[in-house]
Formats: C-alpha cells, sequence, structure tokens
C-alpha cells in the first residue's frame, strides 16, 4: 500500500496538522489537488495539539530538553530528531545551500517540561488519562476575528462546537482583613453602571475610557493619540484619564498583554476588539473557545475537510528532504524509506528566532469546579466554559523582587470544555518567562484557589515554556518546487488573525493562477451535510 | 469523563426519537477500489439514516464517514469522541480484510466509549452472490470471530442495499433508547455552546450592546 504514494507526483506535500496546515488542507478541500498530509506526532495539532494525560506524559518527557540544547545563539549546531537524522538549524545565509530537513517529533518551540503529579491523586479524584484534554497553546478566539468568518464560509464550523469565554477578572491581594480578591471587569455602559465595587467618581472616567475605544479610530480621537502611539497604554491613561491603578489593571487585563507594556497603539486596538466583539454572536460575551480542546479541535476539523476532498493522512510519519530530481520536483523520504514526490512542500518552522520572548505555561487539573467565576451578568447568555483571571504586573503576594514584573493570566476551563470530567476544572497560567517563572505560575495558582477559597487539590501540573519561530512564513525555491514554512503559532492569549495570512499566501502558492481572491474559504455545503434536523420539529 | 456519551432525544406525544452518532469505517484495500469508493461517496462526510423501530420509535444515525484517514491508521480523535456505535467494514473477497476489521475493532475498543455498541459488515455480498467463488472470507468465520468479539454482525451489499437497513436497525435495537438525554440540536448549536449561525447582519451589529 506504501509503494502507491510513490507513484505520483502530488500538488503538495504538508508537514504538520497545527492550525495552519489544517486551515490550508480545509482551503484546499474542494481543489482537486493531490494533497498528502503528514506528522510527525502519532496525534493531530502540533504545537497546537490537546493531549490526554497519557499523551501529555510522553510528550513532557521529549520536551524535558533544558534551553542549553536550544539556545536561540546556538544557531550553527545540529542536533539529531527522534528519527536519528540529523537536523540542521539554518540560519538565513544558510538557507539557499543547506538541504531542508523536516520535522522530527522533537522542535525547540517547546522545552524544559516537567509533569508534576499528586501523591495521592487517584484518591483525590484524578480520573483515567483519556478523560482528560489539555491544549498545548489554548486561545480564545473573539468573535470579530477572521478565523470565524472563514469556518463559517468553509462550512466547516458546523462541525464545531463553540462555547462562550465569560467574565474577565482581576486578582488583587486586598488588605488582611478582606484577603485576596478577584474583581470582575464590567466591560459594557449597563455594567459599568451596575458594578458596586466601583466608586461613582471613577465609573464617570472609566466611561470615558470605553468611548474614547470604541471611536478610537475616527480623526478627532486618532488626534488625540496617534503622535504618542508608541508609548506604553498604561501611562497614556494616567495621563490623559488620570485612571487610577486598579482601573488601569483592568483595562490592561482586556489586552491580554504579556509584558504588560503593550503600546498604545496595539492597546487600543485590543480594547476595540475586546469590546466591539461583545453581543456578536450572542449577548454577555466577547470570544469563543471550541469545545474538547480549543484551536486543536479546528485542526482536526480542517484535516477531515481535507480527507473528505481525498486527501491523504498519515500520522507518525517524519519527512526528510532530498535533493531536487531531474523534473525539478522535490522528493521526500519518509520514515519508512519511501520516497514520494511533490511541486510544494508545506511544512513548519522548527527553529525558535533569537529575538523571541519566551512565555511559561503552567496547566493544572484541579478538583474544583469554581461556579461563581461562571455567572453570568446579561440576560440571555450563555453559561460560559472559559473565564480569564489577569494577576496584574507586582500583584503576586513574594513578587516584590527587584526585577520588573509581569502580568500572569489564568484561563479557567470547566468542564463543559470537554477537557476534563465533570466536578473538576483546568486552569491554564501563561507569563512571559522569567528567571522565577516556574515559582511564580506556581504562587498565582495558589493565589487563585485562595481568593475564590475553593477547598481545593490540585491533582497534576505540567509546566513548560513555549518560544517562536520567525514570524514570517519562508518561500524556498527548489528545482522547479517551492518549499514553504509556516511560521510557528503566536504566544498570544487570543487567536491572531495575522497568522490567516499565511495560510491564503500558501494556498495561492499551491493553487497557482487558477484561482481570484475571493474563491479563498468559500464553500456550499457538500451534499449530504445540509441541516435536516428539522425533521425533528 | 471526557467524552460524555451523548444520546439525544425528544418525546412527544408518543413518539421518541433519538439520535446517535455512528463512526462507519470502510477498509479499502486496493487503490482503483478505494478511488471508486470516494466518488461514490465523495459528499458523504456526515450522512444521516434515520430508521423507525416501531410506530412510535424513530432512531436517527448521525453517520461520521472516516474518510480515507483510517487508511494509514490516522483517525482523528474526534470520530472516537461520544461516538456510540460503530461500524467495521470490511470486504468479503479480500482475505486478509477481515484481520485489519479485527485491528480497528480492537482500536475502536481502547479509544472509544466502554459502551459503544460495534457492528461488523461483510461487504460485496452483492458480488459472491453473482459469482460464489469470489468469496476469501468463509461467513462462519467472521460470524465466529463477531460473536466472539461481542459484535453485532452481517453480510450486506452497499450496491444493493442489501442487508442494510437490517444492520442499521440491530443497531438501533441494541442502543440504549430509554436513557436518552434532552433534546438535542444541531452540531454547534448545543445547550450551552454557541451557534455561530446567524453570521449575516454582524456589520449592522458593530459594537454589540457596549455602543458607549
Amino acid at each position: 500500500m506504501m509503494e502507491s504514494l510513490s507513484e505520483e507526483t502530488w500538488d503538495t506535500v504538508m508537514c504538520g496538522t497545527g492550525l495552519s496546515q489544517s486551515l490550508l488542507a480545509l482551503a484546499l478541500s474542494r481543489s482537486n489537488k493531490r494533497v498528502l498530509h503528514l506528522d510527525a506526532n502519532d496525534f493531530y495539532g502540533e504545537h497546537e495539539a490537546a493531549l490526554s494525560l497519557q499523551e501529555v506524559d510522553a510528550w513532557a518527557r521529549a520536551h524535558a530538553d533544558t534551553e542549553d540544547t536550544n539556545q536561540p545563539s546556538n544557531r550553527h549546531v545540529s542536533s539529531e530528531n527522534d528519527a536519528g537524522e540529523t537536523v540542521a538549524k539554518r540560519t538565513d545565509e544558510e538557507k539557499q545551500t543547506t538541504p531542508l530537513i523536516s520535522s522530527g517529533t522533537r522542535s525547540s518551540i517547546f522545552r524544559n517540561a516537567q509533569v508534576w503529579r499528586h501523591p495521592d491523586a487517584d484518591g483525590r479524584g484524578l480520573s483515567f488519562p483519556r478523560a482528560y484534554s489539555l491544549a498545548l497553546a489554548p486561545q480564545v478566539i473573539y468573535t470579530k476575528s477572521k478565523l470565524l468568518l472563514q469556518l463559517v464560509s468553509s462550512r466547516a464550523y458546523k462541525q464545531v462546537e463553540f462555547l462562550a469565554v465569560g467574565s474577565f477578572f482581576v486578582y488583587s491581594e486586598g488588605d488582611i482583613a478582606s484577603g485576596p480578591a478577584l474583581a470582575r471587569i464590567p466591560n459594557s455602559r449597563e455594567d459599568v453602571f451596575s458594578t458596586q465595587s466601583i466608586p461613582a467618581r471613577s465609573k464617570r472616567t472609566l466611561m470615558k475610557v470605553l468611548k474614547f475605544v470604541i471611536d478610537y479610530e475616527s480623526d478627532e480621537q486618532k488626534s488625540v493619540w496617534q503622535h504618542q502611539a508608541d508609548k506604553p497604554l498604561s501611562e497614556f491613561l494616567v495621563e490623559n484619564f488620570k485612571l487610577e491603578q486598579n482601573l488601569r489593571d483592568s483595562i490592561l487585563a482586556m489586552t491580554l498583554t504579556l509584558d504588560g507594556n503593550i503600546t498604545l497603539k496595539d492597546g487600543l486596538a485590543a480594547i476595540h476588539r475586546h469590546l466591539t466583539s461583545i453581543g456578536l454572536f450572542g449577548p454577555g460575551f466577547c470570544a469563543v473557545y471550541p469545545k474538547w480542546g480549543g484551536i486543536s479541535e479546528i485542526a482536526q476539523v480542517g484535516c477531515r475537510a481535507g480527507a473528505v476532498g481525498g486527501g491523504t493522512y498519515m500520522l507518525n510519519t517524519p519527512v526528510s528532504m532530498g535533493e531536487p530530481n531531474d523534473s525539478g520536483e522535490i522528493t521526500l523520504k519518509l520514515a519508512n524509506e519511501v520516497s514520494i514526490r511533490t511541486t510544494a512542500f508545506i511544512t513548519s518552522q522548527q527553529i525558535c528566532s533569537t529575538t523571541s520572548h519566551t512565555i511559561s505555561r503552567l496547566v493544572a487539573i484541579v478538583n474544583e469546579t469554581f461556579q461563581s467565576l461562571f455567572e453570568t451578568f446579561t440576560e440571555g447568555a450563555p453559561t460560559p466554559a472559559v473565564v480569564v483571571v489577569a494577576f496584574p504586573s507586582g500583584s503576586l503576594p513574594d513578587d516584590a523582587q527587584a526585577e520588573p514584573t509581569v502580568p500572569i493570566y489564568a484561563f479557567v476551563h470547566s468542564s463543559d470544555t470537554g477537557e476534563c470530567p465533570a466536578g473538576q476544572s483546568v486552569i491554564y497560567l501563561t507569563m512571559q518567562t522569567t528567571p522565577q517563572s516556574s515559582h511564580l505560575l506556581d504562587t498565582a495558582l495558589a493565589a487563585l484557589l485562595q481568593a475564590t477559597t475553593a477547598p481545593a487539590d490540585v491533582l497534576y501540573k505540567l509546566y513548560y515554556e513555549q518560544a517562536t519561530s520567525s514570524r514570517q512564513p519562508l518561500t524556498t525555491p527548489q528545482g522547479s518546487a517551492t518549499v514553504f514554512e509556516f511560521p510557528s503559532p503566536p504566544l498570544s492569549l487570543a487567536f491572531d488573525d495575522g497568522s490567516l495570512d499565511a495560510v491564503q499566501e500558501a494556498w495561492k502558492l499551491i493553487m497557482k493562477g487558477e484561482v481570484i481572491d475571493d474563491a479563498f474559504m468559500q464553500f456550499e455545503d457538500r451534499e449530504g451535510m445540509s441541516d435536516d434536523d428539522d425533521v425533528y420539529d | 469523563m471526557a467524552s460524555r456519551a451523548g444520546p439525544a432525544a425528544s418525546r412527544g406525544m408518543n413518539t421518541r426519537f433519538a439520535q446517535f452518532k455512528l463512526v462507519l469505517l470502510v477498509l479499502r484495500f486496493v487503490k482503483d477500489q478505494f478511488d471508486s469508493y470516494r466518488e461514490s461517496t465523495i459528499g458523504a462526510a456526515f450522512l444521516t439514516q434515520t430508521i423507525s423501530l416501531d410506530e412510535s420509535t424513530t432512531v436517527k444515525f448521525e453517520i461520521w464517514d472516516t474518510a480515507g484517514q483510517e487508511r494509514y491508521k490516522s483517525l482523528a480523535p474526534m470520530y472516537y469522541r461520544n461516538a456510540n456505535c460503530a461500524v467495521v467494514v470490511y470486504d468479503i473477497t479480500q482475505s486478509t480484510s477481515l484481520d485489519k476489521a479485527k485491528a480497528w475493532v480492537k482500536e475502536l475498543q481502547r479509544q472509544a466509549n466502554e459502551n459503544i455498541i460495534i457492528a461488523l459488515a461483510g461487504n460485496k455480498l452483492d458480488l459472491v452472490n453473482e459469482q460464489p467463488d469470489k468469496r476469501a472470507v468463509p461467513t462462519a468465520e467472521a460470524e465466529a470471530y463477531a460473536n466472539e468479539a461481542g459484535l453485532l454482525f452481517f453480510e450486506t451489499s452497499a450496491k444493493t442495499a442489501e442487508n442494510v437497513q437490517e444492520l442499521f436497525t440491530a443497531i438501533a435495537k441494541k442502543l440504549p433508547l430509554d436513557q436518552v438525554g434532552p433534546r438535542h440540536t444541531r452540531p454547534g448549536q448545543r445547550p450551552g455552546g454557541v451557534s455561530l449561525g446567524p453570521v449575516e447582519g454582524r456589520d449592522t451589529q458593530a459594537g454589540g450592546p457596549c455602543s458607549c
């Protein structure tokens, strides 16, 4: 059966089943192109996978390396991947001459992974491994995102269950009497008025800020901020609105800024996105999260569309690149020595860039439901499955260090996400990596449990760090064929529409002159897939 | 558990509807067969089949064809998830095909809900009816295996539809119709979920309720 893979020249061979390649598979699913889609891992989703605990354990072992082997400055080293092949770490200068070898199961994007299990995990309710589905790179998707528009126009959305992202909270240490607390961020006019935690004068200031942001792209407001677009948002809020600390923290939390220093330009765009996303798909929420593991689920739906369109899927299949053949096609060798040919090879950049930030992530399974966090405050709002808790810079008790501190964000996922059994929650904490980040994330987790006065046990924890490749896709001619490398996923906590541009670019490359941009991701329902549930009514 | 089994139904006055997810795993061996199969079912990635068990009970199957992803053992978890039943189809004219079916039955038993109902279907009965010497898997052998593994068993013809209705009816009869939960709407619109359907008119709503 393997031999049949060698018989034809594939129009495209894709390596990696992360979101970008999977959306490309979806985009090509009606094109009649011959598509072979591979992944070196034995699971779908690559850097954006959602894993069972058994898979997490194996993944953590494979990504336990410390930074030493992946020093961004070590740009000329070679290392062996798990298939025993030498992986050349290319520099831009080498790009033209060094044969590109792609995708062993190890990548330098993730590192320092460690798993911790409660000594009495089973006794305290940790269920069997497949009862969990932990997302490696969880992101919320704002309802305004182009990704959702593309999923709708391609009809793929019908296979995804979207859940509402609910309230955003800000953590504060509080005083000795009250203890630590979570304050919900009001995000609409009605909400600001009805909130009791903000004094009347502050309410007026906050309303002024929200009003300004909603209208920030008008000429009138641009004259206020454009000349200082690159200064930190927080400075602007103090100077222009005299906004006090706790409200400033709330506004910054809405931007999900990881360094706490988001610029005025980016910050205004982020808050604007947040505010204008509320209500688009229903009352009371601004973002959605796909059930069963977030982005990973969209990747699976993309791959499914690719398979329905005739694409061939193979997991657990590393691939390495050979010399172009006489017809100028790319030759690829699969791990099982089968050799295949293609005119377009689409893969992911695996090498982290020297300028990239690194984020630290802590994923914790907790035997508590945090019901109070999932309350709704708008009539008709769906019960959210995800809420966001921000720990502003310097808000944690033992944070008083000389080094500048950064904020920490916690996404609390209820069992409605399908990521854990009923009665439990998965908490995803993220911060920019500092020498203390492993400790700080643990502190934040403990503070969250204390603030919600939840008598909870942490049953299982996964810590790791995530870097990024260069942010641009790389296109390299090989003979008469082309290699296209997607950038690794961005580190942002909300889905970044920018990553969709590379998908469309790759689509154009494969479709050559055959298409117009208007046709990208625009499909009719497939026969037999249209809504026929009406027979039930 | 994360994969909560999701039979869903509604009860009218005297009628009962139940909907179940069924994974259809068709083992394809030879290239031309694979291709002709694809052509005939392209677009059939999400079929439904409705069975009336009796006057008051209707069972609807949401059929998830694996679309060839099973070919190199690359089935995505979304297929297994919440699947109430599975049909593993082998080819009675291919001698190795029952072995492959057995491997997939094992995989289903490992990955899917523990109470999943699995049916084994030996396809191409029409071909064997016409030319008995084409048979490569004896009925008795497959039936013995099915009994031992606790599977429903039928020999079928996708071409003439022989035994296809019987297969679905037999599965429907084994499903837990009495444990059905709240009424289910279409995918992407389950209770508590968010529907992306009414995407038209988004522009007019821009700003949402917060046009401060």
